[in-house]
């Protein structure tokens, strides 16, 4: 089967620092990758430029069959970008819902304005995935008005919503309280049983190596290391897993 | 509540915060109470110091100033009747102003260098010239080029591409509070840079710039006055000095006008400062 989406050849450059070097990685339909490394290893930028949220430097990003080389510029590129987009959700740190509207109007907003969905249609589709998260009761809420576990949970719903062919999960946790971690790793549990195909950046080795089909270690912007999760947990072969591992396991 | 019940019980006795609170909350309130009556007291004295009484202190007789009353009588109404055209050219001038300030500000975002030069040459000219001369501009110069506008069209246009250029700052300020993170989850959604502007931006920016834009109608009610230079809107100052001038009461009538924006400029900030309120209610 052909990968759902495939990285080739990825280069990323922020000014003269080069952040990502040579990435390649093809990730199947309905699996869960998570991608780990130290802070400033490239992980987030990695999963930027598979959305063009970044600008890819160098190499091709392919999703659901969908190719855009790099290089490619002017509006061929804009309308490949967009089509990218639309297959693919994203899920971000600060979760980023939109603070003027209310939870199922964020949820809805991107069937209704990029779609042109049919307003009724929307909301049966946005109330269906805001069910999903478990936070269906909350839907007339405003962001500001709800725990920041919640917001998250809207904030994938609002993804889901556009059903995409990929989720982009870029440390989902990392701003949350602890006591509110586990009800979003709950919901991702969920989807990967659900069988979404997913691509998550995270520092949580728990759900890692529990959720995960496969990991993905990432230094100094290049993958150093990937495999089934509870193999590179028993024996990383990279010196920077181990430490990386070794981090985790003591703290 | 058990918590409930036990305060019940214990009615009379109050802790020791509680006492320091009431304490503070009493000595605010005396502060406040302090400053308005000090308000009254130099209001009294104002309308003292124009109120025409005549006393003396051992042989030194003092006389305040005597205003005219029957031409406050006579001239009262035809003055006041120009408020309702100071507040139009105020109204009709801040929804220009708001429209160019919006555009100059998204102007200065654009990825297009003549649109970005475009609005920064705009505020230039405008913030380096002064708001005296841009209305005589449009009253005065205009004709010479065989541009006749009539006397409110040319004043709505002189105020609002004025303060078009300083509110300008006000919704770039507003546009650059709205978080990056916001438009990359509309982009992530696959919006268009339009649509990102449209639903997700743009509301959040006037939602910030709505409380200033407040001011600046504020200070627009008493900038119209120098409309009245040219001699073609009848507003507050123009029937000012009109009856002023004629009759040489100048006194009394520029002590109408006088009150009369006073007492706009009084209530529209309280009417301001409740929009304010009611705006930063539910803020993240």
């Amino acid at each position: 089967m052909a990968p759902i989406l495939k990285i080739t050849g990825l280069d990323k450059y922020f000014g003269r620092l080069q952040v990502l070097r040579n990435i390649n990685l093809e990730v199947n339909s309905q699996e869960v990758i998570c991608i780990i490394g130290r802070s400033g290893s490239g992980k987030s930028t990695l999963l930027r430029c598979i959305n063009f949220l970044e600008e890819p430097s160098a190499g091709e990003i392919e999703v659901d069959g969908l190719c855009v080389p790099a290089k490619l510029k002017g509006g061929e590129r804009r309308k490949m970008v967009y089509d990218i987009r639309l297959r693919t959700g994203m899920v971000f740190q600060e979760f980023n819902l939109f603070p003027h509207m209310s939870v199922l109007a964020n949820v809805m907003e991107g069937p209704v304005t990029v779609k042109k969905m049919d307003r009724t249609k929307a909301q049966q589709l946005a109330e269906k995935n805001l069910e999903r998260v478990g936070l269906l009761m909350k839907k007339d809420e405003f962001p500001n008005r709800i725990s920041g576990g919640q917001k998250q949970r809207v904030a994938i719903a609002r993804a889901l919503t556009m059903e995409p062919k990929v989720m982009l999960f870029d440390e989902p946790t990392s701003a949350l309280d602890p006591e509110l971690i586990g009800e979003v790793l709950a919901v991702m549990r969920n989807l990967a049983n659900e069988c979404m195909t997913m691509l998550v950046v995270t520092h949580e080795m728990g759900f890692a190596k529990d959720v995960a089909d496969r990991l993905v270690v990432l230094h100094e912007g290049e993958i150093i290391e990937q495999g089934i999760p509870s193999e590179v947990f028993k024996k990383p072969s990279h010196p920077q897993t181990q430490a990386l591992l070794e981090r985790y396991r003591t703290g | 509540m058990s918590t409930e019940e036990h305060l019940a019980k214990e009615k009379p006795k109050k802790s020791q915060a509680d006492l320091l609170y009431e304490a503070q909350v009493r000595s605010r309130r005396r502060f406040s109470l302090q400053v308005i009556l000090s308000w009254i007291a130099l209001l009294a004295l104002l309308i003292f110091i124009f109120s025409g009484i005549e006393f003396s202190i051992g042989s030194f007789t003092v006389r305040t100033i005597d205003l005219d009353s029957d031409f406050i009588k006579e001239n009262l109404a035809f003055i006041a009747g120009g408020a309702g055209q100071t507040i139009l050219i105020c109204v009709m001038s801040i929804i220009l102003a708001t429209f160019l300030a919006l555009m100059a500000a998204l102007g200065r975002l654009s990825k297009f260098a003549p649109i970005v030069a475009l609005s920064s040459f705009y505020v230039s000219l405008i913030r380096g010239t002064p708001l005296y001369l841009q209305v005589f501009f449009f009253f005065l110069a205009l004709p010479q080029l065989g541009i006749i506008l009539p006397g409110l069209w040319a004043g709505v246009i002189a105020l609002g591409l004025n303060y078009g250029a300083y509110m300008s700052e006000i919704f770039r300020a507003g546009l650059s509070s709205v978080g990056k993170g916001q438009r990359e989850a509309a982009f992530a959604l696959g919006m268009t840079s339009g649509q990102m502007m449209l639903r997700i931006v743009i509301p959040q920016a006037l939602r910030f710039a709505i409380p200033p834009t407040g001011n600046e109608f504020i200070a627009m009610l008493k900038d119209s006055a120098l409309v009245s230079a040219t001699g073609f809107v009848h507003e507050l100052m123009w029937r000012a000095t009109k009856v002023g001038r004629a009759q040489f009461n100048n006194l009394e009538a520029l002590i109408i006008a006088a009150v009369f924006y006073w007492i706009m400029t009084l209530i529209f900030s309280s009417l301001q400062s409740r929009l304010e309120a009611y705006m930063s209610r539910g803020e993240r």
